[in-house]
Protein backbone atom coordinates (compact mmCIF):
# COMPACT_ATOMS: atom_id res chain seq x y z
CA UNK A 1 0.00 0.00 0.00
CA UNK A 2 1.75 3.47 -0.64
CA UNK A 3 2.24 5.23 2.17
CA UNK A 4 0.51 8.70 0.84
CA UNK A 5 -2.63 5.66 0.83
CA UNK A 6 -2.26 4.65 3.85
CA UNK A 7 -1.43 7.98 5.51
CA UNK A 8 -5.29 9.23 4.09
CA UNK A 9 -6.99 5.77 5.03
CA UNK A 10 -5.33 6.45 8.99
CA UNK A 11 -6.91 10.46 9.09
CA UNK A 12 -10.38 8.96 8.06
CA UNK A 13 -9.91 6.29 10.83
CA UNK A 14 -9.21 8.51 12.85
CA UNK A 15 -11.64 11.19 11.83
CA UNK A 16 -14.45 8.60 11.95
CA UNK A 17 -13.54 7.84 15.22
CA UNK A 18 -13.32 11.02 16.42
CA UNK A 19 -16.89 12.27 15.25
CA UNK A 20 -19.41 11.98 17.69
CA UNK A 21 -22.63 10.45 17.00
CA UNK A 22 -24.56 13.22 17.45
CA UNK A 23 -22.54 15.07 14.63
CA UNK A 24 -25.43 13.65 12.54
CA UNK A 25 -28.44 14.88 14.65
CA UNK A 26 -29.33 18.47 13.50
CA UNK A 27 -32.01 20.87 15.24
CA UNK A 28 -34.44 22.94 13.37
CA UNK A 29 -36.46 25.82 14.63
CA UNK A 30 -36.13 24.86 18.29
CA UNK A 31 -38.45 27.29 20.63
CA UNK A 32 -39.87 27.22 24.05
CA UNK A 33 -43.44 28.85 24.46
CA UNK A 34 -43.15 32.06 26.26
CA UNK A 35 -45.33 31.41 29.51
CA UNK A 36 -46.42 34.14 32.49
CA UNK A 37 -43.93 34.56 34.96
CA UNK A 38 -45.62 33.13 37.65
CA UNK A 39 -45.79 29.91 35.33
CA UNK A 40 -44.50 26.68 36.70
CA UNK A 41 -43.88 24.87 33.53
CA UNK A 42 -43.16 25.81 29.76
CA UNK A 43 -42.71 23.73 26.55
CA UNK A 44 -39.98 23.19 23.86
CA UNK A 45 -40.74 22.44 20.11
CA UNK A 46 -38.00 21.52 17.88
CA UNK A 47 -37.50 19.50 14.68
CA UNK A 48 -34.84 16.53 14.82
CA UNK A 49 -32.60 15.52 12.16
CA UNK A 50 -30.56 12.99 11.93
CA UNK A 51 -28.89 12.86 8.29
CA UNK A 52 -26.52 9.77 9.35
CA UNK A 53 -26.80 6.40 8.31
CA UNK A 54 -27.47 5.18 12.15
CA UNK A 55 -30.51 5.68 14.37
CA UNK A 56 -29.87 8.19 17.03
CA UNK A 57 -31.48 7.32 20.34
CA UNK A 58 -32.19 10.37 22.76
CA UNK A 59 -32.38 8.75 26.38
CA UNK A 60 -32.82 12.03 28.10
CA UNK A 61 -32.87 15.86 28.62
CA UNK A 62 -31.98 18.54 30.67
CA UNK A 63 -31.51 22.26 31.08
CA UNK A 64 -29.63 24.45 33.47
CA UNK A 65 -33.01 26.71 33.53
CA UNK A 66 -35.14 24.15 34.97
CA UNK A 67 -34.98 21.45 37.33
CA UNK A 68 -36.59 18.96 36.06
CA UNK A 69 -37.09 18.31 31.97
CA UNK A 70 -38.67 15.67 30.15
CA UNK A 71 -39.93 14.56 26.77
CA UNK A 72 -43.50 13.85 26.59
CA UNK A 73 -46.34 12.80 23.75
CA UNK A 74 -49.79 13.19 24.30
CA UNK A 75 -52.27 10.31 23.57
CA UNK A 76 -55.68 10.41 22.96
CA UNK A 77 -58.20 8.10 25.12
CA UNK A 78 -61.40 6.74 24.23
CA UNK A 79 -63.82 9.37 26.36
CA UNK A 80 -61.87 12.23 24.02
CA UNK A 81 -59.47 13.54 26.36
CA UNK A 82 -55.92 13.48 25.86
CA UNK A 83 -53.09 12.90 28.08
CA UNK A 84 -49.23 13.46 28.40
CA UNK A 85 -47.02 10.56 28.63
CA UNK A 86 -43.26 10.48 29.33
CA UNK A 87 -41.16 8.91 26.63
CA UNK A 88 -37.89 7.43 28.51
CA UNK A 89 -36.91 7.76 25.01
CA UNK A 90 -37.05 8.68 21.71
CA UNK A 91 -35.44 7.12 18.38
CA UNK A 92 -34.91 8.82 15.52
CA UNK A 93 -34.28 6.34 12.24
CA UNK A 94 -31.18 6.77 10.30
CA UNK A 95 -31.95 9.93 7.36
CA UNK A 96 -35.17 11.26 9.68
CA UNK A 97 -36.74 13.37 11.31
CA UNK A 98 -38.89 13.50 14.74
CA UNK A 99 -40.89 16.77 14.90
CA UNK A 100 -41.28 18.46 19.03
CA UNK A 101 -45.24 20.19 18.16
CA UNK A 102 -47.95 21.69 20.15
CA UNK A 103 -50.57 19.14 20.76
CA UNK A 104 -47.97 16.27 20.14
CA UNK A 105 -44.35 15.52 21.08
CA UNK A 106 -42.73 18.43 23.21
CA UNK A 107 -40.22 19.30 25.80
CA UNK A 108 -41.60 19.94 29.00
CA UNK A 109 -39.69 22.37 31.34
CA UNK A 110 -40.49 21.98 34.88
CA UNK A 111 -39.24 23.72 38.28
CA UNK A 112 -38.24 26.30 36.52
CA UNK A 113 -35.42 28.66 38.58
CA UNK A 114 -36.66 31.56 36.89
CA UNK A 115 -38.84 31.66 33.85
CA UNK A 116 -37.19 32.82 31.09
CA UNK A 117 -38.57 35.92 29.45
CA UNK A 118 -39.77 36.47 25.28
CA UNK A 119 -36.63 36.89 23.77
CA UNK A 120 -34.48 35.27 26.10
CA UNK A 121 -32.15 32.03 24.59
CA UNK A 122 -32.22 28.84 26.65
CA UNK A 123 -29.89 25.91 25.99
CA UNK A 124 -31.71 22.37 26.18
CA UNK A 125 -29.07 19.54 26.03
CA UNK A 126 -30.18 16.14 24.62
CA UNK A 127 -28.25 13.01 26.26
CA UNK A 128 -27.81 10.34 23.78
CA UNK A 129 -27.34 6.58 23.62
CA UNK A 130 -24.13 5.95 23.92
CA UNK A 131 -23.37 8.73 26.17
CA UNK A 132 -23.06 11.97 24.24
CA UNK A 133 -24.92 15.04 24.34
CA UNK A 134 -26.35 17.35 21.78
CA UNK A 135 -27.27 20.53 22.43
CA UNK A 136 -29.11 23.67 20.78
CA UNK A 137 -30.43 27.37 22.17
CA UNK A 138 -34.00 27.36 21.92
CA UNK A 139 -35.30 31.18 21.73
CA UNK A 140 -38.61 32.03 24.26
CA UNK A 141 -41.22 33.91 21.52
CA UNK A 142 -45.04 33.68 21.57
CA UNK A 143 -46.53 31.25 19.47
CA UNK A 144 -47.46 32.46 15.48
CA UNK A 145 -50.50 31.31 14.72
CA UNK A 146 -48.94 28.65 12.88
CA UNK A 147 -47.60 26.78 15.74
CA UNK A 148 -50.65 26.23 16.97
CA UNK B 1 -106.19 54.44 1.30
CA UNK B 2 -108.78 52.99 3.83
CA UNK B 3 -106.26 50.02 3.62
CA UNK B 4 -103.72 52.33 5.00
CA UNK B 5 -103.97 52.18 8.59
CA UNK B 6 -104.17 48.22 8.41
CA UNK B 7 -100.63 47.86 6.66
CA UNK B 8 -98.69 50.64 8.06
CA UNK B 9 -98.14 48.35 11.42
CA UNK B 10 -97.22 45.60 9.32
CA UNK B 11 -94.71 47.60 7.03
CA UNK B 12 -93.64 49.16 10.45
CA UNK B 13 -92.94 46.12 11.98
CA UNK B 14 -91.09 44.60 8.82
CA UNK B 15 -89.10 47.09 8.67
CA UNK B 16 -87.87 47.12 12.23
CA UNK B 17 -87.19 43.47 11.92
CA UNK B 18 -85.40 44.17 8.59
CA UNK B 19 -83.23 46.47 10.96
CA UNK B 20 -82.88 44.00 14.11
CA UNK B 21 -80.04 42.20 15.05
CA UNK B 22 -79.53 39.33 12.56
CA UNK B 23 -80.33 35.87 14.44
CA UNK B 24 -76.85 33.55 14.41
CA UNK B 25 -76.96 30.40 12.47
CA UNK B 26 -75.25 28.52 15.49
CA UNK B 27 -77.80 25.82 16.87
CA UNK B 28 -78.79 26.14 20.96
CA UNK B 29 -77.15 23.08 22.65
CA UNK B 30 -79.50 22.49 25.48
CA UNK B 31 -77.58 19.17 26.65
CA UNK B 32 -74.62 21.46 28.19
CA UNK B 33 -74.42 24.26 30.59
CA UNK B 34 -76.54 24.89 33.62
CA UNK B 35 -76.16 27.04 37.01
CA UNK B 36 -73.13 27.11 39.15
CA UNK B 37 -71.08 29.09 41.33
CA UNK B 38 -67.56 29.04 41.44
CA UNK B 39 -64.63 31.72 42.84
CA UNK B 40 -63.74 33.98 40.47
CA UNK B 41 -59.81 35.31 40.24
CA UNK B 42 -60.45 37.82 42.70
CA UNK B 43 -61.72 35.57 45.68
CA UNK B 44 -65.40 36.92 44.56
CA UNK B 45 -68.48 34.02 44.05
CA UNK B 46 -68.66 33.74 40.88
CA UNK B 47 -72.51 32.42 38.92
CA UNK B 48 -73.44 31.24 35.50
CA UNK B 49 -75.93 34.13 36.00
CA UNK B 50 -72.72 36.44 35.46
CA UNK B 51 -72.16 35.24 32.41
CA UNK B 52 -75.39 36.56 31.17
CA UNK B 53 -75.15 40.22 28.87
CA UNK B 54 -72.11 39.11 26.97
CA UNK B 55 -71.02 36.38 24.54
CA UNK B 56 -68.40 33.84 26.13
CA UNK B 57 -65.11 31.91 25.28
CA UNK B 58 -65.38 29.62 28.15
CA UNK B 59 -62.32 26.27 28.35
CA UNK B 60 -60.88 24.33 31.24
CA UNK B 61 -57.42 23.84 31.85
CA UNK B 62 -54.61 24.32 34.59
CA UNK B 63 -51.87 26.24 34.84
CA UNK B 64 -49.30 23.79 35.33
CA UNK B 65 -50.03 22.57 32.13
CA UNK B 66 -47.56 22.98 29.98
CA UNK B 67 -48.61 22.69 26.12
CA UNK B 68 -51.66 22.05 25.67
CA UNK B 69 -53.58 24.74 28.13
CA UNK B 70 -51.11 27.84 27.59
CA UNK B 71 -51.84 27.39 23.50
CA UNK B 72 -55.67 27.02 23.87
CA UNK B 73 -55.13 30.72 26.32
CA UNK B 74 -52.55 32.18 23.58
CA UNK B 75 -55.26 31.58 20.48
CA UNK B 76 -58.47 32.87 22.77
CA UNK B 77 -55.92 35.88 23.44
CA UNK B 78 -55.68 36.39 19.28
CA UNK B 79 -59.81 35.80 19.26
CA UNK B 80 -59.58 38.57 21.78
CA UNK B 81 -57.58 40.84 20.09
CA UNK B 82 -58.91 40.19 17.04
CA UNK B 83 -62.38 41.32 18.48
CA UNK B 84 -60.42 44.28 20.48
CA UNK B 85 -59.21 45.42 16.72
CA UNK B 86 -62.75 45.23 15.81
CA UNK B 87 -64.14 47.38 18.58
CA UNK B 88 -66.16 44.36 20.07
CA UNK B 89 -64.14 43.32 22.49
CA UNK B 90 -66.15 44.40 25.01
CA UNK B 91 -68.78 42.12 24.34
CA UNK B 92 -67.02 39.08 24.99
CA UNK B 93 -65.60 37.65 27.91
CA UNK B 94 -62.78 34.76 28.03
CA UNK B 95 -63.58 32.52 31.31
CA UNK B 96 -60.94 29.82 31.88
CA UNK B 97 -62.26 27.42 34.44
CA UNK B 98 -59.49 25.44 36.20
CA UNK B 99 -60.11 22.03 37.65
CA UNK B 100 -56.52 21.69 39.56
CA UNK B 101 -58.13 23.94 42.39
CA UNK B 102 -55.12 22.80 44.88
CA UNK B 103 -52.50 24.84 42.82
CA UNK B 104 -54.62 27.05 41.01
CA UNK B 105 -56.01 28.97 43.62
CA UNK B 106 -57.68 32.45 42.93
CA UNK B 107 -54.16 34.11 43.93
CA UNK B 108 -52.47 32.66 41.30
CA UNK B 109 -55.04 32.65 38.52
CA UNK B 110 -55.07 36.25 39.34
CA UNK B 111 -50.98 36.45 38.64
CA UNK B 112 -51.16 34.15 35.70
CA UNK B 113 -53.66 35.25 33.58
CA UNK B 114 -53.42 38.96 32.98
CA UNK B 115 -50.41 37.90 31.10
CA UNK B 116 -52.32 37.26 28.40
CA UNK B 117 -53.64 40.29 27.52
CA UNK B 118 -57.38 39.30 27.13
CA UNK B 119 -59.02 39.97 30.10
CA UNK B 120 -59.71 36.87 31.18
CA UNK B 121 -62.21 35.38 34.61
CA UNK B 122 -60.62 32.85 36.03
CA UNK B 123 -62.30 30.51 38.11
CA UNK B 124 -61.33 28.47 40.96
CA UNK B 125 -63.50 26.27 43.69
CA UNK B 126 -63.64 23.69 45.92
CA UNK B 127 -63.08 19.93 43.81
CA UNK B 128 -66.91 19.07 44.35
CA UNK B 129 -67.80 22.60 43.08
CA UNK B 130 -65.67 22.37 39.57
CA UNK B 131 -66.31 18.51 39.42
CA UNK B 132 -70.47 19.60 38.89
CA UNK B 133 -69.62 22.26 36.12
CA UNK B 134 -66.81 19.77 34.11
CA UNK B 135 -70.08 17.43 34.31
CA UNK B 136 -72.37 20.04 32.84
CA UNK B 137 -69.71 20.80 30.29
CA UNK B 138 -69.09 17.40 29.12
CA UNK B 139 -65.15 17.62 30.68
CA UNK B 140 -63.50 14.82 31.75
CA UNK B 141 -60.13 15.29 33.98
CA UNK B 142 -58.07 12.58 35.89
CA UNK B 143 -55.41 13.58 38.15
CA UNK B 144 -52.33 11.20 36.42
CA UNK B 145 -50.13 10.94 39.72
CA UNK B 146 -50.22 11.45 43.87
CA UNK B 147 -46.66 12.93 43.19
CA UNK B 148 -46.45 16.33 43.63
CA UNK B 149 -45.93 17.23 39.60
CA UNK B 150 -49.10 15.10 38.71
CA UNK B 151 -50.71 16.13 35.60
CA UNK B 152 -53.89 15.50 34.42
CA UNK B 153 -55.82 13.72 31.29
CA UNK B 154 -58.58 16.02 30.32
CA UNK B 155 -61.04 17.00 27.75
CA UNK B 156 -59.75 20.46 25.81
CA UNK B 157 -63.00 21.74 24.55
CA UNK B 158 -63.43 25.37 24.07
CA UNK B 159 -67.43 26.68 24.29
CA UNK B 160 -68.78 29.68 22.71
CA UNK B 161 -72.10 31.01 24.76
CA UNK B 162 -73.75 33.53 23.87
CA UNK B 163 -75.26 36.62 25.93
CA UNK B 164 -77.62 34.43 27.60
CA UNK B 165 -75.29 31.93 28.84
CA UNK B 166 -76.60 28.95 26.63
CA UNK B 167 -73.61 26.67 24.73
CA UNK B 168 -73.40 27.60 20.98
CA UNK B 169 -70.66 25.80 19.40
CA UNK B 170 -67.23 23.96 20.67
CA UNK B 171 -64.14 23.79 19.17
CA UNK B 172 -61.30 21.77 19.68
CA UNK B 173 -58.13 23.28 21.07
CA UNK B 174 -56.24 23.71 17.90
CA UNK B 175 -59.60 25.59 17.08
CA UNK B 176 -59.09 28.02 14.04
CA UNK B 177 -58.62 31.92 15.21
CA UNK B 178 -60.95 32.98 12.36
CA UNK B 179 -63.74 30.94 13.22
CA UNK B 180 -64.12 31.69 16.68
CA UNK B 181 -63.94 35.99 15.59
CA UNK B 182 -66.78 35.11 13.10
CA UNK B 183 -68.86 32.92 15.34
CA UNK B 184 -69.11 35.43 18.18
CA UNK B 185 -69.92 38.30 16.22
CA UNK B 186 -72.50 36.52 14.44
CA UNK B 187 -74.17 36.60 18.45
CA UNK B 188 -73.41 39.78 19.32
Amino acid sequence: MPRACFKSLLVGAVLAFAMPAHAELTFAEPWLRAVPPVSPTMAGYVTLNNSGDEAVTITGVSTPAAGHTMLHDMESVDDGSRRMVHLHHLEIPAGESVVLAPGGKHLMLMKLAEVPAPGDTVEICFHLKGGQDACAGFPVRQPSQSDG
Amino acid sequence: MRKLPYILPLLLTLLVVGCGKQESDLPVNTRLGGEFTLTDHNGEPFSEEQLKGKVSILFFGYTHCPDICPAVLARVAQVYRQLDDAGEADQVQPVFITFDPERDTAEHLKEYLPWFKADIIGLTGSLEEIRQVAEQFGVVFIKDQAEQDYLFTHSDYIYLLDDQGRVRKLYPADFTIDEVVTDAKSLL
